[in-house]
């Protein structure tokens, strides 16, 4: 629709008297899913909503979450009229420092969505041509509802691969407008900026969602199964006597590619075939023979030990020198996507022998290969060739030439100064000139140290820290042995049938969704500590890409991780590894379902109502520990927008903005309770939208808090209280002081703690409020007032 | 370029606006002259010898103390009066003028940070010179704080320790 077209939301209140005037009430839809195919469906207020057009809940949430801004730079260097400083005093162009922010936010935003967006079509049109556009979209019997983002949002629902392009097209039309808005000139109130934020993660989601819904129809990956088979994951699971082939990055077309040629020409047993990042799950997900190295954190070390023959980076989260890296290991480079050229010649049209003979010859570096299949076939043959000619073994030092060059090391601590964490590396590196490896070994167990390079960058020695690390793992890797629960993808109807009541009315607790990157603080092993306290304490856990890595790479005091001991079923103390980025999108699309499913919302058009459903009702938190990416910001702001709270690790207060509740002013915690009419009092549920914690404990703390909701019943509000208090006690050693604020009645309390909560009540002056019946933060609709 | 005067982390570079290099002396004259002043204290002080170092400082100039992340735990080990909350949360609150502060005696005039994680540190106090006019920032951590109205050089140590013992 047109910003100005006229919705049947906008005549609501007069709607039958309105005379003159042409009505559009949108498209009828036929939804052939239903048991009866001609039941036609009537679109909601929103389809395909424009920039503006969810505006007005936007600023609802914004009004209860506004954002605090922590400025990573006081100047705007955008355009030539700047440097500008924005310190206390306005840019040349009119702009302050807090709209400064707001469009910082938009940016970034735009940037993540583009990436998955751009990756998404990538796929969608690859597959188109693999299997054409009728390819249906199907995924068995327990999944009716199959693009949950793409319904609501969209208003229609996807049939085949070739439906897909409407979404797609609408999306990129979205992202092209609110790009243009971070435009010298173009919008000036943080708040706009911050709704086209929402709206640039919005279709975040809906890109990740037909990446995901491409990929698993077209190559036939896992669709929703809970019972996935787990595959192998770590540095020390690759056979390094047989060629390798690595593949980074995030698009699993090329590694489909390879796997394909390997399977049609029998060559199994013969390559090994890995990945880091989020390419390697959605390998893991295609085929069985696939290995996962692990997340971002293991690139610079794993690329060092020179294992991989052949290195393929297709896109997203590549380190930008990896050309280098892999030269200096004598490893090939083939490039594989318009998004990372590398400088690379363009040999698409090529044939195989020729790009091979170039290769091998050293006549070129590697080369940009934009056929998937081709490149299945020269990274397998080069592979095969290479590796018998590379002295793999030795590529890295010896413990004593490593000792020899850590002994330059004259503690000038610059490469602590330099690191994301000022990680301890300066006595690392001294021990290690004493022959001392512990300490280096002590940053490499959990990616402590996630070898981002900059010390080693820094270092006036030119001491090669990295190198170091990477030796550090080659000497221990039994101990890089793990296990991955393969990525399921969609959560399926039934299950939001099981578990759609316990959830809303607050018997399982929360679901908690660990999600992103690995710019951790304090090492991997947190996010799968944190992972175990919940499954330990009946919440559903869902993860997803470099998350869903770390977890696996952490092994209890048995011995087992967590996929070992834990089910993937979508239930209490299920931990369900979704997949790779794109599958992010199924997060807020389990939530929409069980709107729908549970609650009987309808979705097509009706984006407001889910997502004030799924604010007030489902008590979901997601959790980025260690989020650097722009898409991790586009993700959160996404799933923000569905009305689902997020707690970031520390680094993620770099993203300059956050969504804190005003606790403080209850009037903004008032709920209009649509079944009674009334405006009743509230409570901070959730209490923030986007949080940043300092520490873990800290975290923990946060993820219990923010999983209650206005409509938990008496019982599921004792059972969240009830762990919001122990968490608190355990890391905090006191009684959450602000409990009162999530007492609506004494049946609230919980038994065991209830002689100090009492006492706490007591000391604010408590009175019992009523629970509302069917909470909400938007406005009556008109008709109904004073009813 | 004086290595003290770098930020810590020296990325964390923000503008031409320079906070002021703060001796013992100056930031003793500091907490004096404020009318309403407020120790946060971060996780760092949760072992010594800062732990000791910030109970004889708040004792000293009878400062109330907010502790960030999990470090009230310790602190109510040791039996030192604080109030909890999260970094963002409290600078959330601080860059509010009407907040009434811990004690509920009217908004903070002078913020002393010390122990919290150095990035998170600098992007609360970030948010706090551009948006909380009302008060001043001092950091007595043994780094250099870009974004802070006032703070220590960058230090080893032993000298570190020197300047808070003159605190």
């Amino acid at each position: 629709m047109t910003p100005n077209s006229i919705r049947p939301k906008d005549l609501e209140d007069n709607f039958w008297k309105n005379r003159g005037i042409d009505i559009n009430i949108g498209d009828i839809v036929e939804n052939t899913s239903s048991p009866t195919d001609n039941e036609k469906i009537e679109m909601g207020p929103t389809p395909k909503p424009s920039v503006t057009d969810l505006r007005s809940w936007d600023m609802k949430l914004l009004k209860r979450y506004p954002p605090f801004y922590a400025p990573f730079c006081d100047m705007c260097c955008l355009c030539t009229f700047g440097k500008c400083d924005l310190t206390g005093k306005k840019g040349a162009c009119g702009i302050d420092i807090e709209a400064q922010q707001g469009r910082f936010a938009l940016l970034t935003c735009c940037i993540g969505a583009a990436a998955h967006s751009a990756h998404s079509r990538h796929l969608l049109e690859y597959l188109i041509h693999k299997v054409g556009p009728d390819f249906p979209i199907d995924f068995g019997n327990n999944i009716d509802i199959e693009a949950p983002i793409i319904r609501t949002v969209i208003g229609k629902i996807p049939k085949t691969l070739g439906d897909l392009r409407e979404a797609m097209s609408y999306m990129e039309e979205e992202n092209l407008h609110l790009l243009s808005a971070c435009h010298t000139g173009q919008e000036g109130n943080h708040l706009d900026f911050e709704s086209k934020a929402l709206h640039a993660g919005l279709m975040d989601h809906v890109g990740m969602e037909i990446g995901d819904v491409s990929q698993i129809n077209a190559l036939n990956l896992p669709k929703g199964d809970a019972d996935v088979p787990l595959a192998e994951l770590g540095i020390g699971v690759v056979d390094r006597e047989k060629p390798v082939v690595l593949c980074i990055g995030h698009n699993v077309a090329p590694g489909a590619g390879i796997i394909d040629y390997v399977e049609d020409n029998e060559l199994e047993d013969q390559i090994e075939i890995c990945g880091i990042c989020c390419t390697s799950i959605d390998m893991t997900r295609y085929s069985n023979r696939a290995k996962v190295i692990g997340p971002i954190s293991k690139q610079l070390k794993f690329l060092r030990s020179g294992v991989a023959d052949v290195v393929v980076v297709d896109e997203q989260c590549i380190r930008s020198d990896v050309l280098e890296e892999a030269n200096k290991t004598g490893a090939a480079l083939i490039a594989t996507t318009d998004k990372m050229c590398l400088g690379l010649e363009d040999r698409t049209d090529d044939t195989v022998d020729n790009i091979m003979g170039d290769i091998l010859s050293d006549r070129i570096k590697g080369a940009l290969v934009l056929d998937p299949e081709k490149v299945g076939e020269l990274a397998v043959k080069l592979s095969q060739e290479i590796s018998t000619k590379r002295q793999k073994h030795k590529i890295l030092p010896t413990d004593r030439e490593l000792q020899e060059e850590a002994s330059k090391c004259t503690n000038c601590g610059w490469c602590v100064r330099v690191c994301p964490n000022n990680l301890p590396i300066m006595d690392a590196v001294s021990s290690a000139g004493e022959g001392d490896f512990q300490k280096a070994e002590e940053l490499y167990d959990h990616d402590t140290c996630y070898t981002c390079g900059r010390c080693e960058g820094e270092c006036p020695e030119n001491i090669k820290i990295m190198s170091l690390m990477a030796k550090v793992g080659q000497n221990n890797l039994d101990k890089q042995k793990f296990k991955i629960r393969v990525g399921r993808g969609p959560i399926q109807d039934v299950e939001v049938r099981r578990v759609g009541a316990p959830i809303v009315l607050g018997d399982i607790p929360g679901v908690i969704a660990f999600v992103g990157c690995t710019n951790y603080p304090n090492g991997s092993d947190e996010v799968a500590k944190m992972a175990e306290e919940f499954l330990e304490r009946n919440y559903i856990v869902v993860t997803s890409g470099c998350g869903a890595m770390s977890i696996g790479e952490y092994k209890d005091k048995d011995g087992k991780s967590l996929y070992e001991k834990y089910s993937g079923d979508f239930d209490a103390r299920g931990l369900v590894n979704l997949g790779s980025c794109v599958s992010n999108s199924h997060i807020p699309g389990v939530a929409i379902k069980i709107a729908n499913i549970f609650a009987k919302k309808q979705l097509e058009g009706n984006f407001e109502v889910i997502a004030d459903y799924i604010l007030n009702r489902v008590g979901a938190c997601g959790m980025a520990w260690g989020p650097y990416s722009q898409k991790a910001a586009a993700i959160a702001s996404g799933v923000n927008r569905w009305g689902i709270p997020v707690v970031l690790g520390p680094h993620g207060s770099k993203y300059r903005r956050l969504y804190l509740g005003a606790t403080e002013d209850k009037e903004r915690w008032k709920l209009n309770d649509m079944r009674t009419g009334k405006v009743i009092d509230g409570e901070p549920a959730p209490e923030h939208l986007l949080y940043a914690a300092e520490n873990r404990e800290e975290a923990t703390v946060a993820l219990a808090k923010l999983c209650i909701r206005p409509t938990d019943t008496n019982k599921g509000r004792q059972i969240k209280l009830s762990h919001y208090i122990d968490m608190r006690k355990k890391y905090f050693g006191e009684i959450p002081q602000d409990i009162y604020k999530f007492i609506r009645t004494e049946k609230d309390i919980p038994i065991t703690y209830k002689k100090e909560v009492l006492e706490i009540l007591e000391n604010n002056k408590w009175e019992p409020r009523e629970i509302p019946m069917e909470p909400s933060i938007l406005d009556f609709p008109k008709n109904k007032v004073g009813d | 370029m004086n290595e003290r005067l770098i930020p810590w982390q020296p990325t964390a570079i923000a503008g031409p606006k320079q906070p002021l290099l703060v001796t013992p002396e100056t930031a003793k004259h500091m907490i004096k002259k404020s009318k309403r002043p407020l120790f946060v204290v971060g996780p760092y002080a949760k072992n010594e010898p800062l732990l000791d170092f910030v109970s004889k400082i708040a004792e000293k100039w009878n400062l109330p103390i907010v502790t960030t992340a999990d470090t009230y735990k310790t602190f109510s080990d040791v039996e030192i009066d604080s109030t909890p909350y999260g970094i963002v949360e409290i600078v959330n609150l601080l860059k509010d003028p009407q907040w009434q502060g811990v004690n509920g005696e009217g908004q903070h005039d002078l913020v002393i940070f010390v122990g919290v994680i150095y990035y998170i540190a600098s992007q609360g106090l970030s948010t706090l010179k551009h948006f909380a006019p009302h008060l001043k920032t001092l950091t007595i951590c043994k780094y250099f704080h870009f974004n802070a109205d006032a703070s220590f050089p960058n230090m080893n140590d032993k000298e570190w320790h020197n300047y808070l013992d003159k605190l």
